[in-house]
Parts: C-alpha cells; sequence; structure tokens
C-alpha cells in the first residue's frame, strides 16, 4: 500500500471506530423495554384443556382456553396456512387504547406457521380484543374479537 | 500470476482452501438448520435459510475485514491474504441468499412491487427503533455485488488499480451498514443480550485489529534517517538484511524494500503494481522478487516482471560503506535497470 493509502485506512477506521460503538448504543438503548421471552422465541407453552371462546378465520383459527379450576387463561393461535405477515406480533387491547399500538399489551410473536400459545391475564371478563401487528410493514393485519 | 485471465487461477493451495471454506459453510449451515428443527420446529424452512446464512455472512465478513490488519501484525497471516478474494465471493452469495429469501417472504406477497415494498412500507426514517433497517442491508448488498463481480484481475486492470481499490474500499462502509442493519433489524425483535454482545465483540475485534495495524504502520513511516550524504541515507548495518529477503525503510514518505540477492543489494519501489502488496515482505523466488500477496513478480536489477508480464516498479541506488548500508530515496522510472551494491565477503 502507498502511504496515501495507509492514511486513508486508517482515518476511515478511526471515523468508524466512533460511529460503529456510537450506533451500536444507540440502537440498544431504543430497544423497547418488553419481556425478552416474548419475543426471542415464539412462547411455547401447553395447550389448557378446556377452550373457551374460538374466532375463526380464512387464515388462522384463535381460541382462548383456561384449566379445570380457570385459574388460568391462554391464548391459542393456530396458522391454518402460511400467514402473509412472516413476523407478526400479537397486542392486547385494552379499553384505554392508544392511537399507537405498540403501547398495548405485548402477548407475544408469532410465525408463518404452526400452532403458539400464550399466557393471558386471568380477570373474569371473556371480553377481549387482539391486534396482529407486522413488525416489518408496521401495520395492523387483523383484529380477533371476543364478545360474551 | 497468469500472462492472460482465466476465471480462477487454480492452485494446489486454493483448491485447498476453497474446500475449507465450502466445508465449514456446509457444518455451520446444516448445524444451524438441524438445531432449529430440533429446538424451534415451528420455523418455516424460509426463516431458518434467511437467519442461518445472515448470521453465516455476517461471521464471514468479520474474518474478511481483520484478515488485512492481521497480515501487517504478523506475516504467518499472509496465506489467508492470498485466499480472500474467494472468501469475498462466498460471504456475497451468503449474503445475497439471505437478501433474497427475505425480499421473497417479507414483500413478495403484497400487491406491490416487492422492491417498491422494500422501501415504501416502511418510511419512519426519524425513528431509532422503527428505522427501516432492510434498506441499509439491501444497499450494503449492493456494495457486496459490485465488489464481488469486479474482484477479478480482469477488472483491476481495465478499471485501474485506484478506481478499483476505492471501490473496495467501500466495504467499510458496507460494514457499517450490515452491523446497523443487525442492529436496528433482528436485535430490535429479538432483544436477548447474546447478540449485542456478539455483534459488539466482532465490531470492537475488527476496529482494534485495523488500528493497531494502521499504528504499527504510522510508526514505521515515521522513522527518521541520517546522516545525510550527497543525497544517500543511511539506512541499516548490512547484516541485518538476510539472503533472499528484504528490509522495507520509509524514506522521503515512500517505502523502499531493500534486497539481499546472489551476494548484492538492489532497492526497489515496495508498492506491487498488482494490489498494493508490500513486495519487502515477499521473497526471491527463481530469481524474482515475489509478491507476498498475490506471486507477481519482479526481477530485482530493474523493478521489471519478467517477460511477457509488462509490469514495472522503480528502482533506487544503493551502495555500501564498511558494513553500512547507504540509499538513494530519488526513483528511477519505473524499470530502470541499476546495478547492484555488490558486498565485500572476507
Amino acid at each position: 500500500m502507498i502511504k496515501q493509502l495507509r492514511k486513508r485506512h486508517l482515518q476511515t477506521w478511526s471515523l468508524l471506530m466512533i460511529l460503529i460503538p456510537a450506533g451500536i448504543i444507540a440502537a440498544w438503548v431504543s430497544i423497547p423495554k418488553q419481556p425478552t421471552s416474548k419475543l426471542f422465541q415464539p412462547f411455547n407453552t401447553d395447550a389448557l384443556p378446556i377452550k373457551l371462546k374460538t374466532v375463526d378465520k380464512l387464515n388462522y383459527i384463535v381460541s382462548l382456553r383456561t384449566n379445570k379450576d380457570r385459574t388460568a387463561l391462554q391464548l391459542e393461535w393456530i396458522n391454518r396456512s402460511a400467514l402473509t405477515s412472516p413476523s407478526a406480533l400479537i397486542y392486547e387491547i385494552s379499553e384505554f387504547a392508544t392511537k399507537d399500538i405498540t403501547e398495548n399489551d405485548l402477548i407475544g410473536r408469532i410465525d408463518v406457521r404452526g400452532i403458539f400459545h400464550f399466557n393471558l391475564k386471568n380477570d373474569t371478563s371473556l371480553t377481549r380484543k387482539f391486534i396482529l401487528y407486522d413488525i416489518i410493514h408496521h401495520q395492523s393485519v387483523d383484529t380477533i374479537n371476543f364478545n360474551p | 500470476m497468469s500472462a492472460s485471465y482465466q476465471a480462477i487461477g487454480w492452485n494446489r493451495q486454493k483448491k485447498y482452501y476453497d474446500w475449507l471454506i465450502f466445508s465449514f459453510c456446509l457444518i455451520y449451515l446444516a448445524a444451524f438448520i438441524i438445531l432449529t428443527a430440533i429446538f424451534n420446529s415451528q420455523y418455516t424452512f424460509e426463516t431458518v435459510l434467511i437467519r442461518s446464512t445472515s448470521t453465516l455472512a455476517v461471521l464471514i465478513l468479520h474474518v474478511i475485514l481483520s484478515i488485512g490488519p492481521l497480515c501487517r501484525i504478523n506475516k504467518k497471516f499472509l496465506p489467508l491474504l492470498y485466499n480472500r478474494r474467494h472468501l469475498g465471493v462466498t460471504m456475497f452469495f451468503l449474503a445475497a441468499i439471505h437478501g433474497i429469501f427475505s425480499i421473497i417472504q417479507f414483500h413478495s406477497l403484497g400487491n406491490v412491487n416487492p422492491f417498491v415494498s422494500l422501501f415504501s412500507s416502511n418510511t419512519n426514517y426519524n425513528s431509532v427503533h422503527d428505522f427501516p433497517f432492510q434498506a441499509l442491508g439491501f444497499f450494503a448488498l449492493i456494495i457486496f455485488f459490485l465488489m464481488a463481480i469486479t474482484s477479478h484481475d480482469f477488472w483491476l486492470h481495465n478499471l485501474s488499480p485506484k478506481v478499483w481499490k476505492t471501490l473496495h474500499m467501500f466495504v467499510y462502509l458496507a460494514y457499517l451498514l450490515i452491523v446497523m442493519h443487525v442492529m436496528l433489524g433482528a436485535i430490535q425483535y429479538e432483544s436477548h443480550p447474546v447478540f449485542v454482545i456478539m455483534i459488539a465483540i466482532g465490531s470492537i475485534t475488527v476496529i482494534s485489529l485495523h488500528l493497531v495495524a494502521g499504528r504499527k504502520e504510522v510508526k514505521k513511516d515515521n522513522i527518521k534517517f541520517d546522516p545525510v550524504k550527497e543525497g544517500f541515507v543511511s539506512i541499516c548495518d548490512i547484516n541485518e538484511i538476510e539472503d533472499n529477503r528484504a528490509k522495507i525503510f520509509c524514506v522521503d514518505k515512500e517505502r523502499i524494500a531493500v534486497y539481499r540477492f546472489e551476494n548484492s543489494l538492489y532497492a526497489i519501489h515496495n508498492v506491487c503494481k498488482h494490489q498494493g502488496g508490500p513486495l519487502g515482505e515477499g521473497k526471491i523466488i527463481d530469481g524474482c522478487i515475489t509478491c507476498p500477496w498475490h506471486g507477481y513478480q519482479y526481477l530485482p536489477n530493474n523493478g521489471q516482471s519478467p517477460p511477457p508480464f509488462k509490469e514495472k516498479v522503480s528502482t533506487y541506488d544503493v551502495r555500501i560503506e564498511g558494513t553500512r548500508v547507504w540509499l538513494n530515496p530519488t526513483p528511477y522510472a519505473e524499470g530502470t535497470e541499476r546495478a547492484g551494491a555488490k558486498i565485500n565477503q572476507k
């Protein structure tokens, strides 16, 4: 290498020494504070035995499940065919929901195919509303309503 | 070194390294796919392929970027440099598989052109968390593509070494884009600390190696030589240069390699015409100074490549007084014949 090229290399890496760590730190601190287990892998738990309600959609079947003594509540998501949104999150929408969907309660992440089970807060109401959110295109894909 | 262009100038060493690269990639991808099938069987094959090729490409990119500085720190790594281009092309293919399958999976199922969807589905450029990270990967892939298709010596000769080197230095921009593509993409949604730790360790290693190697070169460049006599500078003792080897001296901002060959000293410009390799770090093979990077050769007495090759480098005057070696840093025209300085054997 000629001296000019060596100098250019050193200048480039001196600049990257600032830009890369700054970028990593900025990206790291901006990660939403959500439970890691909900995003890192699909939440794998066994299905609870009793099915309470079911919403049957074209591409998936979504159910609320519980146990014998009704102390636990679970959302079951069965993809009938491949989802058109490969990386999607499920949010539960509360009655105080804001416009920003990501401020709602994150239930978990689903993939293109498969059966997924997510534990829910076990309150008495079975009126629940869930939104399937495409994290790549940043848009709501579907709304699942469980009415009494 | 070849007088005519071939797709690949195969030799035993290249075949050995290519098999090593191929086997490693195959084992890595197979292990990734099998482990995912065991522990996360609900993932589709496309998803596993996207993830396995991306992690492997990022790993190989870190290895590629470490080879240059490692060679400057320790000559033992030079065989890796000789095979770096094949590693680069392999990395591009893996990155391309990742890119193509990602576009198919994430953008081809709608009613919009997948490339339009890539740039229009998310326009949150003012957000860090929601930043359109896929665009960063796309631009990095374009750089890798340009590098891969121009990696052959045909393009080096036709684009000129200056243009070629400038184009290939865009790999540093591509590296920055890839780090941010990972940090603003996968890590925002799979926030397990292990991913951030891995990318941070990789970046720190690559940056540190480049800075250490760069500073080492600056030190070499700043060595002062004196005294000066009739345009010659005293550079070293004659016994410091081994037979068929050279020592490199940076005089007047340029590096000059002083070779000892058949009881004489010869000085030529240190920069190989092929890719700027350090000729002084090579050795004499078959009577020719041989570049340690890709084997380009030059005759010690005139800096010319042996026929039919046409590469030439500058030559310099050397003389010996007692046991001291003196060098005149004023270059002669490239390929100028200079008689070597005879070493008096006692």
